[in-house]
């Protein structure tokens, strides 16, 4: 009940928050780039441009449009992306590449998490020893380099050199292999829909594929909550109540995993929460280095042609996503900290 | 020896290695438990009692070490009566595991920070239980309560059967199979509520399942001693564990121990700068010069003679309620850097009766008059 009540405030005060963001994107949309460019080429009479102008609404003063499209997306109609092959719906487009993107997403968060907090609790338990100076040269180097210098090095080395050496290698591009597998999307999760129909070696074919890039975009996350875990591990073993616990006569085992994990685990969920919608920002970039089809590389179309129901379309569906997200890490605390328990 | 100790500390030595040097926190403390005995630790902040208590439990973190001395623990077993002294420095970890919290048990500072704030009082608490008790037979009860709840409630055959079942658990009752982790977690929940009734927790079967920043700095402070108390150690630390809380409450709890230790036959220490306390609560008193034991003695006799100059200071330095004076007495000076301690005895450059032997060598504890020990060359005979 009072779960309930936290959860519509939330949204009821994310409400705000996204209307700010389209409003934002909306007006820096316009100013950046010409719509009416989109639907003129060379060939294009030039009587009849007036005809375009006025047929797509352009000739409205701009809060009238800007209401226009307001009042379009209250009611379930994001507008037409004109960037794509044939203009389609954006929330189309959307469903369409949706799933390619939050199923990489998803699954480099997996990893970093997996991977980052065990090795932050290790780096902070054997402190200043060699395991500790190894992981923190590995997650130095994880926020250090950008991504998509980062992607192309293990493009690079992973694809063309093992290929070249004769090395068993990674795939660079796409979701899977197109000329051996067919995939007919139920949910849109490869690696889920090929579960349902029981076809393993496209399974592992996917997950071959999406090797590269989900570590790609994971490896800052995962760097980040290295960093996190290991700095909040440390500050708690220094709590009074870690003191506590070890004079209850408990193993170190137990006083690190039980007392003082849950503990530490607090600041790291928030960074989760916020890494999260970087991702999707990641996800841009490493999209168009592996030449994956989701919605990244229709963003990067969409802002390179001024597509300004695309730029909208993605920022409006990145920002419910981090509000999502914050709302989930919320959730965590929660569960995570009576403290700060609803209610 | 013939007199019955739980604990005793000799010569006990920890550094901390830090930055600026290494402090020399412990120099050789000195210090007897007798079993049943409610003994003080006082001294000035600062002077290296929680190091010493900290020491008794080896919970001392790095940078500080323990470097020498002896600590040992005197074990009664509670069937045999017999007496093994253990000596606590020379143990394994794993050993070491198996005393704290179950044969030696402290309790904390501060109410508000040593709790750990995301888990229930009644987990903590049980978690201790569960930890160094055999839940055997408190299992077996708390099945066989629970099934004569339910024989209340049920009429016809089903009674029989549960009747049946209780027979069988009562039978088992003296040598009670090995509980699953079900039973234990039930047992332990169980006596952790028979713990907060007996350090007259309010509401325990409420508090038993609230998290710490939901009680008062008190009932906090109650839960800890809860803690510390549920595997009935042979000796209790209580490291200022009065200091945090309000003059009334802090009667409160230390009535609480003083009961308890007639109850469970516990050896208490307490650590306190509060020279109120000791003369309430405790019958033997150890006082502390910059991580020296410089007197010990009956607390009476401490009170009433004091014969080193610190401790004499410190009974002047206390208000008296009947005295009206422009500035109140105080001990010149200031608690030396223990970084570069003074030479010879670390009180000299304090001491109103410094001789030139006191600069340059250490005073020894000596039994000058029975029952009462001091290191000081220069011994104020008691005034």
């Amino acid at each position: 009940m009072k779960l309930r009540d936290f959860i519509l405030r939330r949204i009821v005060l994310a409400i705000p928050v996204v209307f700010g963001v389209v409003t934002i994107t909306w007006f820096l949309a316009y100013i950046v780039g010409d719509p009416v460019s989109m639907y003129i080429t060379e060939r294009t009479p030039d009587a009849a441009i007036p005809g375009i102008i006025e047929s797509h609404g352009f000739n409205e003063p701009l809060p009238v449009q800007f209401f226009l499209y307001i009042t379009n997306l209250l009611q379930g109609d994001w507008g037409t992306s004109t960037s794509t092959a044939t203009d389609a719906p954006v929330l189309d487009i959307i469903a369409q590449r949706f799933p390619a993107t939050i199923e990489l997403a998803l699954l480099s968060m997996i990893i970093a998490i997996i991977l980052g907090i065990p090795l932050g609790i290790i780096s902070a338990t054997k402190k200043d020893k060699p395991v500790d100076h190894i992981t923190r040269i590995f997650a130095l180097a994880g926020v250090s380099m950008p991504i998509f210098w980062f992607g192309l090095m293990l493009k690079y080395i992973l694809f063309f050199q093992f290929k070249a050496w004769g090395l068993p290698y990674l795939p660079s591009s796409n979701r899977y292999n197109i000329q051996l597998y067919d995939h007919v999307a139920t949910t849109g999760f490869i690696l889920i829909d090929s579960l349902l129909v029981g076809d393993i070696r496209l399974f592992f074919d996917a997950l071959r594929h999406m090797a590269m890039p989900a570590f790609c975009l994971g490896y800052l996350v995962l760097a980040i909550i290295t960093r996190m875990m290991r700095s909040s591990m440390l500050e708690v073993l220094k709590e009074d109540y870690i003191t506590l616990a070890k004079s209850k006569g408990l193993t170190q085992r137990i006083v690190v995993y039980r007392h003082a994990l849950r503990n530490a685990l607090i600041p790291t969920v928030t960074v989760i929460g916020l890494a999260f919608g970087g991702l999707m920002t990641g996800a841009v970039l490493t999209e168009t280095i592996f030449n994956w089809p989701g919605l990244g590389r229709w963003a990067v179309r969409s802002i390179l042609q001024s597509d300004l129901a695309g730029i909208n379309g993605f920022t409006l569906l990145v920002a419910l996503i981090v509000v999502t997200s914050n709302l989930v890490v919320d959730l965590i605390y929660g569960t995570l900290d009576p403290r700060i328990r609803f209610g | 020896m013939t007199e019955d100790f739980a604990l005793k500390v000799e010569g006990l030595v920890t550094n901390f290695y830090t930055y600026e040097g290494v402090v020399l926190a412990l120099a050789g403390v000195d210090l007897f438990l007798r079993r049943g005995d409610t003994m003080g630790i006082v001294g000035e902040t600062g002077c290296g009692k929680s190091v010493t208590a900290r020491s008794i439990l080896r919970l001392v973190e790095p940078p500080g070490r323990i470097e020498q001395g002896s600590i040992t623990f005197f074990d009664r077993d509670r069937e045999t009566n017999e007496i093994a002294p253990i000596e606590i420095l020379d143990l394994e970890e794993a050993e070491m595991m198996d005393i704290r919290g179950n044969k030696i048990a402290i309790v904390f500072q501060d109410p508000a920070t040593f709790p750990n704030p995301v888990f229930r009082i009644g987990t903590q608490i049980a978690e201790v239980i569960m930890l160094h008790q055999d839940l055997g037979r408190a299992a077996l009860e708390v099945k066989i309560e629970e099934l004569e709840v339910n024989l209340d409630k049920t009429e016809g055959d089903r009674r029989n059967k549960i009747e049946e079942k209780i027979e069988h658990y009562k039978s088992q009752l003296d040598t009670p199979p090995e509980p699953d982790d079900n039973d234990k977690k039930a047992a332990a929940w169980k006596l952790a509520i028979d713990m907060l009734k007996l350090v007259k927790m309010p509401a325990p079967e409420q508090v038993i399942s609230q998290y710490p920043h939901e009680l008062s700095g008190g009932m906090r402070q109650r839960a800890l001693i809860a803690m510390a108390l549920s595997c009935n150690p042979a000796i209790l630390i209580c490291d200022e564990a009065t200091t945090a809380l309000d003059v009334t409450v802090q009667a409160q709890v230390l009535n609480l121990l003083n009961e308890l230790k007639s109850e469970i036959g516990t050896s208490i220490m307490i650590i306190t700068h509060d020279l109120g306390v000791v003369a309430e609560t405790c019958n033997w008193v150890n006082v502390m010069y910059a991580g020296n034991t410089v007197e010990t003695a009956a607390t009476e006799e401490i009170f009433e003679t004091p014969m080193h100059p610190y401790t004499m200071g410190l009974l002047v330095a206390v208000p008296k309620l009947h005295e009206t004076k422009e500035r109140l007495d105080q001990i010149r000076g200031s608690v030396p850097n223990l970084i570069t301690p003074p030479t010879g005895c670390r009180f000299h450059p304090r001491c109103d009766f410094v001789t030139e032997i006191c600069k340059n060598d250490r005073p020894r504890l000596r039994e000058l008059k029975p029952g009462h020990w001091v290191a000081c060359h220069n011994p104020q005979g008691g005034s």
